[in-house]
């Protein structure tokens, strides 16, 4: 494709997470390195899978279950990580509240380990859109575009942008409430997380069906809105009893 | 309202000084990236295949020759170029041991000059002829000059803007990373390995060159004459600052350094070219247009030489000579600068060493890197982008991993230690693995838009 159109597909998928990280995480020097480990953390375990199922690739196209398996695997894979993140998250704050102590500035506020929940996920998203969208973009510029057997009306980047876009959203959002589901001890946030990234996984082997794009996309967009709306109370509902112990935020 | 009484959090501060050392180095790879798929796209092939340089004197690898012949001329090549900049860097050390020092700053001067004239004269060329730019040799010429001579004012009389210091700094790694990645492809492999091996010999042996060079530069408090990036230093503006400066204190301090120095920098050169005497093939210090080769493999020499080490000062007091820029090292390495106000040049160093707790971050200082460093990272990238994006981003990552652990171990261990060998090594573990796993495994589930 021409590079305005591949730069409006990486735009497309990158551009929400792209204005998050100018107004929320570039401010602050220690998100910015928040982000860049949890996309090294994701890309490794995305290495990890793709040795386990380097023997077995290539799969055949026909049928559907080998696909469901791998899908299955990963998504189990890397939300167990996210438990092995999350311990070792503790213990970082435990040493920035040591440090905080012994410069003598205030501990942690409840914004600040929510901002670094959201750098976590907005890494593990980007991570997401680079190695899944963007390293297929960037090799294929030039005059034509390529379309896909089983979504024929709109060019494959096209496609693999959107459903990019809404994996961003999901993996960003799910790290912000699977870790206050963990500091809260709240069952519902911590089965939520693994379950909507399971779904969500297997939402797209609808795209596996011919034609099955125009089903599977729109489908994964609602996930990908139920995350944000699920996020977006459990925010406001911490935010909000937070400020009234407090007196103020 | 209430808003405005609450203090500033430990957030908002912590780790600034990795991120302005980790912003010019993602800028030099990301223009080498551009650089190597801009140039290599276009169908200008003929002259990168004929680079001739101490990197490929025993061996020029063709196509035609099967893996093994290939992987046993990269060792050849790397065996070399190694034994050469191993040679040269002790002839440094002598240098230094002699007081040589008006010759290396004339020689570092006269290298600069050569890469962003010579070097960043044939890319210029090359883009004007991609892009069909409409521009005459008077004109071409003329700005080429007053680049180059701007760049070596700039990078060694410290009064310029930091920024424009910092920026012909990372042009020059760029330029000369970008002449390395037009080497053949296992050489390259082998010398970054190779490199980063000798880095870490250099560094930790005791026999090491460049272990001596910093032995004797801290023994007679003086600058140890190289190309050196240098960060700006973070200050804290707080309000209890005046009282929270002994708590404040997390490295050793440096004596001496006060707050001009942020803009100083002191790019003392490298004498090594001296060894283009000795190499009777290469006579470089012709004045009429050496062979980029040549030119490339010496500039890289000596600037690579004493560039890549890493190192916490341990309160030395730098040499005032007439130069006002005396940092020191091609090293990287902490200071503590105190909001303007410094210690005197004969404090005490405080041999306490409150380390924060294992993270590693110093709570003010600047940090200095290498040129050589940039130029190894952005060599290893612009190989990754010969192949595939895939392998960049893959191979970025890594690298700036490798750099936060060596800034870890920096912390940890308090001594000098090389730059080159973690990230080096991250870098190729990951290309490998992404190459062979990763892309596969990917492009399998993307054209299948089976995403998770």
């Amino acid at each position: 494709m021409t590079v305005a159109a591949g730069i409006g597909y990486a735009l497309l998928a990158l551009g929400p997470s792209l204005s998050l990280f100018v107004s929320v995480i570039s401010k602050k020097p220690f998100l910015i390195l928040t982000v860049l480990s949890s996309t090294l953390l994701w890309l490794t375990s995305l290495i990890v899978l793709s040795a386990l199922w380097r023997g077995f690739l290539p799969l055949k196209s026909t049928s559907w279950w080998p696909y469901g398996l791998l899908i299955f695997t990963s998504v189990a894979f890397q939300e167990g990580l996210r438990v092995f993140v999350w311990k070792g998250y503790m213990r970082l704050e435990d040493i920035l509240n040591t440090f905080a102590d012994k410069v003598s500035k205030p501990r942690l506020y409840l914004t600040d380990k929510m901002q670094i929940a959201l750098a976590g996920g907005l890494g593990h998203g980007v991570a997401h859109a680079v190695f899944f969208c963007l390293s297929l973009l960037t090799p294929a510029f030039g005059p034509a575009t390529f379309f896909v057997d089983r979504c024929s009306q709109i060019p494959f980047f096209l496609v693999s942008a959107i459903i990019a876009l809404a994996f961003v959203t999901i993996h960003t959002f799910s790290m912000v409430i699977a870790f206050s589901g963990y500091a809260e001890g709240n069952k519902v946030d911590q089965f939520f997380v693994p379950v909507v990234h399971l779904v969500a996984g297997m939402v797209t082997l609808i795209n596996f069906a011919s034609g099955g794009c125009v089903i599977g996309i729109p489908l994964l967009y609602f996930i990908a809105i139920l995350t944000l709306i699920h996020c977006g109370r459990m925010v406001w509902r911490r935010l909000i009893g937070n400020g009234r112990t407090q007196g103020n935020l | 309202m209430a808003q405005n009484s609450k203090p500033t959090g430990v957030l908002d501060s912590l780790g600034e000084e990795i991120i302005r050392i980790i912003v010019p180095v993602s800028v030099c790879m990301f223009m080498v990236v551009v650089l190597v798929s801009v140039l290599n796209s276009s169908s200008l092939s003929s002259s990168s295949d004929s680079v001739t340089s101490i990197a490929t004197i025993a061996y020029a690898e063709t196509s035609t020759d099967s893996s093994w012949d290939k992987f046993v001329g990269a060792l050849l090549n790397s065996l070399v170029f190694v034994a050469v900049v191993t040679v040269v860097t002790f002839i440094l050390v002598l240098l230094f041991y002699l007081r040589c020092t008006k010759f290396l700053k004339l020689y570092m001067g006269f290298s600069a000059f050569v890469v962003l004239g010579f070097m960043g004269g044939e890319i210029a060329l090359f883009l004007i002829e991609d892009f069909s730019i409409p521009v005459d040799c008077v004109t071409f010429v003329v700005i080429l000059f007053n680049f180059a001579v701007v760049g070596v004012l700039a990078v060694f009389m410290s009064k310029m803007a930091i920024l424009v210091t910092q920026g012909y700094l990372v042009l020059i790694g760029m330029l000369v990373a970008y002449w390395f990645t037009q080497l053949p492809e296992w050489t390259t492999w082998v010398l970054l390995v190779a490199m980063a091996l000798y880095d870490l010999a250099a560094v930790l042996l005791p026999v090491g060159p460049l272990r001596l060079l910093v032995e004797l530069a801290i023994s007679r408090d003086e600058d140890i004459p190289a190309l050196v990036y240098e960060a700006r230093p973070v200050t804290y503006n707080d309000l209890d600052s005046m009282g929270g400066v002994a708590q404040r204190r997390v490295w050793r301090e440096r004596r001496g350094e006060n707050s001009d120095n942020s803009s100083n920098y002191n790019p003392n050169a490298n004498s090594v070219f001296a060894e283009t005497v000795d190499s009777g093939s290469n006579s470089t210090l012709n004045a009429n247009a050496v062979p980029a080769s040549n030119s490339d493999s010496n500039t890289l020499v000596s600037e690579r030489n004493d560039a890549t080490l890493i190192r916490v000062e341990e309160g030395r007091v730098p040499e005032r000579d007439a130069e006002p820029s005396t940092d020191s090292t091609p090293l990287l390495d902490h200071r503590m600068n105190f909001q303007q106000q410094q210690q005197q040049l004969e404090d005490a160093v405080s041999s306490e060493n409150l380390m924060l707790e294992g993270i590693g971050l110093a709570s003010s200082g600047a940090i200095k890197l290498g040129l050589g460093d940039f130029i190894f990272y952005s060599v290893l990238v612009g190989r990754a982008a010969m192949y595939d994006f895939m392998t960049v981003y893959a191979c970025y990552l890594a690298i700036i991993a490798g750099l936060g652990i060596t800034l870890v171990l920096l912390a940890l261990y308090q001594k000098a230690l090389p730059a080159l060998p973690v990230s080096i090594a991250l870098g190729v573990l990951f290309y490998l693995l992404t190459r062979l796993l990763l892309e596969v495994f990917v492009v399998q589930c993307s054209l299948n838009l089976l995403m998770f």
